[in-house]
């Protein structure tokens, strides 16, 4: 049975003997490979050669393509910062207003560098993993990109106080979105997976998430060309699932590592793919006997249910994490797990 | 007006101002502020009707019972009536500080920092913001300079979080181990507690309204 298959079965609820697993190891591909981060985030070749470690070292089910979403930002003009260890942040948004950000050119996936970066990164995958092993693109929600084109405070500012201006930028964001998650289906994603901040209640008013942002994101779904896998962005979204299950093209949902799966069911219902919710971040807590331990108990917990992938949550796995952590996870999960 | 009138006007108002913020109604919020001190005077607004809006609004974050938008709010509705003061020559009397606060060394999430020197200030502390990405160095020489006793470093991401554990160690190597204390804040330390311990922090605070009580915690451990 190949990786996709394994995934497949899970979308189409068929049980496995083991569920598909992934770890979030875009950035941990440059660890394997001694790849300097400014090359490996910058060469596709490097990306694709880090990847391909990723998938000698652990075999997981689906592998990621470069997981920089600040790309975008710079793809519509923000300065960024190149920190040692994990890619780069917004270091200067592009513009200080939303009426400036309107005036922006779109950026164009097709001749972009940042952009294209990123998508010959998944063709190049395509071609090495031959329709064997998904690859996950990870793209930045229509209704989050302003905040990093023009920051949070400012973003958060045009919802409250001028809302016909936020639908403008949300039109806007929306035709980019569109353009680039296509293109990123057209090289060869399996699937998108988006980790969403202002659709959380957690972040900002539900009354401006009903009436705005998720018609924005319904809107933005329908034009998409494949699956989408609705990521938590670092706030628990359990509870919040039906508002977000009827939402077009969403193929299923990452939980947060606070979030309770069978919170999560009562508000999907059972055919519904969640995924999760191992802390990536924390691998390094603790023991091993100790990691494996919660990692049985995420198993244990999803044993009967056939809608599931194991995956790590949160942001790429550090690269200080010891690659012995991250093989007994693998190892557990595809030798030492049975149903 | 009666005492007791007074008093009832004063929770009516409060509540009304919370209600705004908790529905969004920002030029709502400024204008019962601006209106009450123009009747009452600027401290009687902030004091008596903004400050206990914040409590609740505290509350209610620290509960998870409102957004972060919503503290957004908050905070820009204090930062108005504080430069109205100001501009009308009422500003409120800086009564404790100075404090230091930054986003740690590769951090530019500066939102959370920005809101915590609005409630800082709303309570009477004199702020320095050094803004984003600062080094542990240039930290400890501020607060030298300034002669402040407490260092607020922010950090939204795990791995910038990290960078304060060398914050911790020029604190100590510097001999200033308890005569500067280290508030650690941002988002990921709402999520993960027991990070404030690892990276070396004194204490943090759930969210941006906390951070004066916080302050006040850590200005009592000072050791002379």
């Amino acid at each position: 049975m190949t990786a996709l298959q394994r995934v497949m079965a899970a979308i189409e609820g068929k049980m496995q003997a083991r569920p598909p697993f992934t770890m979030t190891l875009s950035l941990y591909g440059a660890r394997l490979t001694s790849c300097p981060l400014s090359e490996y985030f910058s060469n596709p070749v490097r990306y694709a050669a880090g990847q391909e470690a990723v998938l000698d070292f652990c075999r997981p089910d689906i592998i990621f393509a470069p997981f920089v979403l600040t790309y975008e930002a710079a793809a519509f003009g923000s300065e960024l910062h190149w920190p040692q260890d994990c890619p780069p942040n917004v270091r200067k948004p592009a513009v200080k207003s939303a009426e400036e950000f309107l005036k922006l050119p779109v950026p164009d996936p097709d001749t972009d560098k940042h952009l294209l970066f990123i998508r010959e990164s998944v063709r190049l995958l395509a071609e090495r993993l031959k329709g064997q092993t998904p690859i996950c693109g990870i793209v930045t929600a229509p209704v989050d990109l302003p905040m990093l084109v023009m920051g949070i405070d400012t973003w958060i500012d045009t919802l409250i106080n001028r809302p016909e201006t936020a639908r403008a930028v949300l039109d806007m964001t929306t035709q980019y979105f569109a353009a680039y998650a296509n293109a990123l289906f057209a090289d060869g994603a399996a699937f998108i997976a988006l980790p969403m901040t202002f659709t959380n209640p957690a972040l900002v008013y539900k009354k401006l998430i009903d009436e705005m942002l998720l018609p924005a994101l319904n809107k933005a779904f329908k034009l998409i060309k494949g699956p989408i896998v609705f990521h938590h962005g670092g706030s628990r979204i359990a509870t919040f699932l039906s508002d977000f299950a009827a939402l077009p093209n969403v193929a299923g949902f990452t939980l947060d590592p606070r979030d309770s799966f069978a919170d999560a069911r009562t508000k999907v219902g059972t055919e519904c793919l969640l995924l999760g919710n191992l802390n990536g971040l924390t691998l390094n807590a603790g023991s091993t006997e100790e990691l494996c331990k919660k990692v049985t108990n995420i198993l244990a917990d999803r044993s009967t249910d056939p809608h599931f992938i194991f995956a790590t949550s949160g942001a790429d796995i550090p690269l200080s994490t010891p690659p012995e952590r991250i093989k007994a996870i693998a190892d557990l999960i595809q030798a030492g797990w049975v149903r | 007006m009666a005492d007791s009138d007074k008093q009832s006007e004063l929770q009516q108002q409060t509540r009304n101002l919370i209600d705004f913020i908790l529905a969004g109604e920002q030029a709502q919020a400024d204008k019962l502020l601006a209106d009450w001190a123009d009747g009452n005077g600027h401290r009687s607004a902030i004091c008596q009707i903004l400050e206990p809006a914040l409590e609740e609004i505290g509350r209610l974050w620290e509960t998870e019972k409102i957004s972060l938008a919503a503290g957004y709010l908050a905070g820009k509705v204090a930062e108005t009536i504080l430069q109205r003061a100001s501009q009308k020559e009422e500003a409120l009397p800086i009564t404790r500080g100075p404090v230091i606060i930054g986003n740690i060394e590769d951090d530019y999430h500066s939102l959370g920092r920005k809101l915590v020197g609005i409630f800082l200030a709303t309570a009477g502390w004199k702020v320095i913001d050094l803004g984003n990405d600062i080094t542990p160095k240039e930290f400890v020489d501020a607060a030298i300079f300034y002669k402040a006793t407490i260092i607020g470093a922010s950090a939204m991401m795990f791995t910038t979080a990290q960078n304060i554990k060398k914050l911790r160690a020029e604190i100590d190597q510097r001999g200033l181990n308890g005569k500067i204390k280290l508030a650690a804040g941002g988002a990921v330390f709402k999520a993960r507690p027991e990070l404030v311990a690892e990276v070396g922090g004194d204490g943090t605070a759930t969210n941006a309204v906390d951070v004066p009580a916080l302050f006040d915690r850590l200005q009592k451990e000072i050791v002379e």
